[in-house]
């Protein structure tokens, strides 16, 4: 080994000095700012008009429980419709057959179309468009028993993700590499087997970050079942506003518990994010 | 107090004030506007026009006469039901008169002005089988879930179902009175409640398809809410209202809604009875 080459001339020798640390003032100017600012906002909010023993008598009563049990029920349920609809239509769209394309892209023009507390109240009024629903000669019903809120608010919730979730779905698809395809033709594979097996299982880790935020999304848009009667939480919060007219707590009570839910879904998300990833794990940070 | 003493109040109140008008606060007389919010869902008392887009009902019609003779202009707002009492207390509004109901349980808030005799009513489809209301033990009976009718309707099922060995009735959440009235068209619901103000109204909206039954369950007033700590503006508006009612004004805007038999005598401080 040759030994390090001497200084040049003139060049003083920096090798022992300290690496003196930036003094960041800035960082902390500001961090002492918006500290400053939020304790004005917490003192604020302390002194201001809430009852504050409203909130916590509140917090864990039992039809605020109810109601955040049903509201993630629904978003549940109502989630899974919309990604079998998002799958099923994408695939559609992306199908080689004019009629399908055109049916998919009549479904996701349609639903992305018109708000979504529209199509709430359009099902759970659609008795007095049909007063009785069947099948002639099998089977009938009174429209509202088979439209309960319940379902009124699934169906309206559901179809109406399920027109976002196929533009995710399609965009995870599009975004597997052609010879992907045709790799899997060329072994024999058909259009079907070949998305199930090759194309969908890659798409699926594009397609999870946008599908936390749809989820996310849903969570909070329940809320809009509360006008089609369906006992979510903020309905429920409401009814009891309603009869006590402590406003403020009890938004504060129903806003708590959605910042709960959406704080533990973040991070199974990330869990999700990994499962999917296992083939790209270096991509993934 | 009892409500004769109220009324005695009031009288002695307005001989006291007569020699002397009472004056508006001062900060609705500078800006020479009053500040209203409704909740324009309550045909005939507030509602939308659907020609016109102008609000218009009983109430509107009795606000402006008032502002009229109280010399200032009013700047209209409007909000759901249930934030007419939250308006009132962030002082988006200077009073309320948006057909909401006196009763004990929001004077805890506000301060009530009663104008006009009301009470929650059953109805029912035309061609329902329910003849009293007693038939209706048991049903489903729905209402506008941000009104003090839900409770009344409890209450009424304790009293005349549940005692006599009937079953309860089965309350129904809607969302406002045109919602109530669609989930009973779609046979949701049995029957229905609203005030019983309101339901000539939608029976000349849609002649034939309602009926009532019984009278109206319990005797109540609409008020118009005013905050406690604004007695100043109150007793204006309960001068002016009084001398609407002496002087014949007050019953023409009742008939003209085909409510002259709702009317009240005078004003009254908070007098509904619950």
């Amino acid at each position: 080994m040759k030994p390090a080459p001497a200084l040049a001339e003139g060049f003083p020798d920096l090798s022992g000095m300290r690496i003196a640390r930036e003094p960041h003032w800035f960082r902390w100017l500001s961090a002492a700012l918006i500290v400053l600012v939020l304790a004005a906002i917490v003192r604020a909010f302390a002194g201001g008009q809430i009852e504050w023993s409203y909130v916590s008598r509140f917090l864990t009563a039992k039809v605020i429980l109810e109601g955040i049990v049903n509201t993630m029920v629904m978003a549940v349920l109502a989630m899974a419709l919309g990604i079998f609809l998002g799958i099923l239509v994408a695939i559609m769209r992306l199908s080689p057959n004019p009629v399908l394309k055109t049916v998919a892209a009549g479904y996701t023009w349609l639903f992305r179309g018109t708000p979504l507390i529209l199509q709430l109240l359009l099902w759970f009024n659609l008795a007095l468009v049909f007063p009785t629903i069947g099948i002639p000669g099998l089977w009938s019903a009174r429209a509202v028993d088979v439209m309960t809120p319940f379902l009124a608010a699934l169906l309206g919730l559901g179809i109406n993700q399920g027109a976002y979730t196929s533009e995710v779905m399609r965009a995870g698809m599009l975004s597997v590499d052609i010879g992907q395809y045709e790799a899997a033709q060329a072994i024999g594979m058909g259009r079907l087997r070949a998305l199930r097996r090759i194309v969908l299982p890659q798409a699926m880790r594009v397609v999870i970050p946008p599908l936390g935020n749809e989820f996310i999304s849903m969570v909070k848009a329940t809320s809009l079942a509360s006008v089609i009667q369906y006992p979510e939480l903020l309905h429920n919060a409401e009814n009891i506003y309603y009869a006590n007219s402590r406003v403020i707590e009890l938004l504060i009570v129903a806003g708590l518990w959605y910042l709960l839910v959406v704080s533990i879904l973040t991070p199974l998300q990330m869990l999700l994010e990994r499962r999917f990833a296992r083939g790209t794990l270096r991509l993934a940070r | 107090m009892t409500r004769l003493s109220y009324f005695l109040a009031l009288a002695a109140l307005a001989a006291a004030t007569s020699a002397q008008a009472a004056e508006l606060p001062a900060e609705i007389k500078q800006a020479g506007t009053l500040k209203l919010t409704v909740n324009s869902t309550y045909a005939p008392m507030e509602y939308r026009d659907p020609a016109s887009n102008e609000l218009v009902g009983l109430d509107i019609d009795l606000a402006n006469e008032l502002a009229k003779r109280l010399g200032v202009k009013i700047v209209w707002s409007e909000t759901p039901f249930a934030e007419l009492i939250p308006s009132l207390q962030t002082k988006r509004a200077d009073f309320i008169i948006s057909g909401i109901s006196d009763r004990a349980s929001r004077r805890e808030t506000a301060d009530f002005v009663d104008y006009l005799g009301t009470g929650p009513q059953f109805f029912v489809m035309a061609d329902s089988a329910a003849k009293d209301a007693t038939d209706l033990c048991g049903k489903k009976v729905g209402t506008t879930r941000s009104t003090s009718f839900p409770v009344e309707i409890e209450k009424w099922s304790k009293q005349n179902c549940e005692t006599t060995g009937k079953p309860a009735i089965q309350y129904v959440p809607g969302e406002n009175s045109i919602d109530v009235r669609n989930q009973l068209k779609q046979g949701r619901i049995d029957a229905a409640v609203q005030g019983s103000e309101t339901l000539p109204y939608a029976q000349s909206q849609e002649p034939g398809k309602y009926r009532v039954v019984g009278e109206p369950f319990a005797k109540g007033y609409q008020g118009i809410m005013f905050r406690k700590d604004d007695a100043v503006l109150r007793e204006v508006v309960t001068e002016k209202l009084t001398a609407m009612i002496a002087d014949g004004s007050y019953k023409a805007v009742l008939d003209k809604w085909g409510l002259g038999a709702n009317a009240v005598a005078q004003p009254m401080l908070n007098a509904a009875p619950q």
